[in-house]
């Protein structure tokens, strides 16, 4: 997970980060906090040097979440983008807003406190590619207008 | 359960629905993923007829020729994804009051899940005071909307 520049930002591509730091500590976090954020079940955030982090397009915008802690998003599109405590110098991206999130793995789960029961059942649920969901015509419709990904 | 409110974590937007929730499920799919700026998005469906808007309004974002996509202008929170001519509304789980309330049924988008999604319910677990003295000792002071409707804002 380190020892290569990875490259992320926000669904509509306002905002683009480059990280030239090690990537670590990848987890989820379960708390409410990161819930309520993310609009989510949990957070997927990964740590780099607040000094490894150069805004290559736009900034984020930020609300604080807590007296301690800055959350970043993009202000066109609302991805949530990056998590940091004011003490430290490092800081947290969220995993998908990089351009590849699968080359970050979660090692822990925090905040389990708050970990809904059915996140230890959602392997279970049955599963369906988007191509199956979509009625046979309607695929090509579906004209994507995210950013994708690169420099 | 039914009807229910939630909203961001500012408080700037929240909504309410009446009745009962439709089919809820996980989208793993790419767009998803970076909207959610995560694995996935667990989303669940409510009728438009039920459902309004009490404080505020969201954002919007196009994400693709046919859907909108929902968020607080002023914290991000990612509320909503709805498609053109859909009388539903695909609601963010995680912006519920109550996200528990929630009946999850389905995987969807599985051709973008990242191959560990399933195993992470295994991976170690440690609460968020473990993790964080600072929160621990008691020494912040959240500035996140309650889990319930208030009168004023904040």
């Amino acid at each position: 997970m380190s020892g290569h520049i990875a490259t992320g930002g926000c669904q509509c591509g306002a905002v683009r980060y480059r990280i030239t730091g090690p990537l670590f500590d990848a987890h989820i976090c379960h708390c409410r906090m990161c819930q309520k954020a993310s609009g989510n079940m949990f957070a997927a955030l990964v740590g780099l040097k607040k000094s490894d982090i150069t805004w290559l397009h736009g900034e984020p915008a930020v609300f604080r979440s807590s007296s301690i802690v800055s959350r970043g998003f993009c202000g066109k599109c609302g991805t949530p983008l990056t998590f940091a405590y004011d003490h430290t110098v490092h800081m947290n991206v969220s995993i998908g807003s990089l351009d590849r999130p699968v080359d970050v793995q979660p090692e822990v789960q925090f905040g389990i406190e708050g970990r809904l029961p059915a996140f230890g059942t959602l392997h279970t649920l049955p599963g369906s590619r988007t191509e199956d969901d979509v009625p046979p015509g309607d695929m090509a419709k579906l004209r994507s207008l995210q950013h994708p990904g690169g420099e | 359960m039914s009807g229910q409110s939630g909203g961001c974590q500012c408080g700037g937007v929240r909504y309410h629905f009446t009745g009962a929730m439709g089919r809820a499920s996980v989208c793993h799919c790419r767009m998803c993923q970076k909207a959610f700026g995560n694995f996935g998005a667990p989303l669940v469906s409510v009728p438009l007829s039920a459902f309004s808007w009490t404080r505020g309004r969201p954002g919007m974002f196009r994400s693709s020729a046919p859907v909108a996509r929902g968020f607080c202008r002023d914290c991000g929170t990612p509320l909503f994804m709805q498609e053109d001519g859909d009388p539903n509304i695909e609601l963010a789980i995680g912006t519920l009051d109550d996200p528990n309330s929630v009946s999850l049924e389905g995987q969807v988008g599985v051709e973008s899940k990242v191959s560990w999604f399933d195993g992470m319910p295994n991976l170690p677990p440690e609460t968020t005071n473990e993790n964080n003295p600072t929160a621990a000792k008691g020494r912040y002071l959240t500035l996140q909307h309650p889990d319930h409707d208030t009168d004023r804002w904040p």
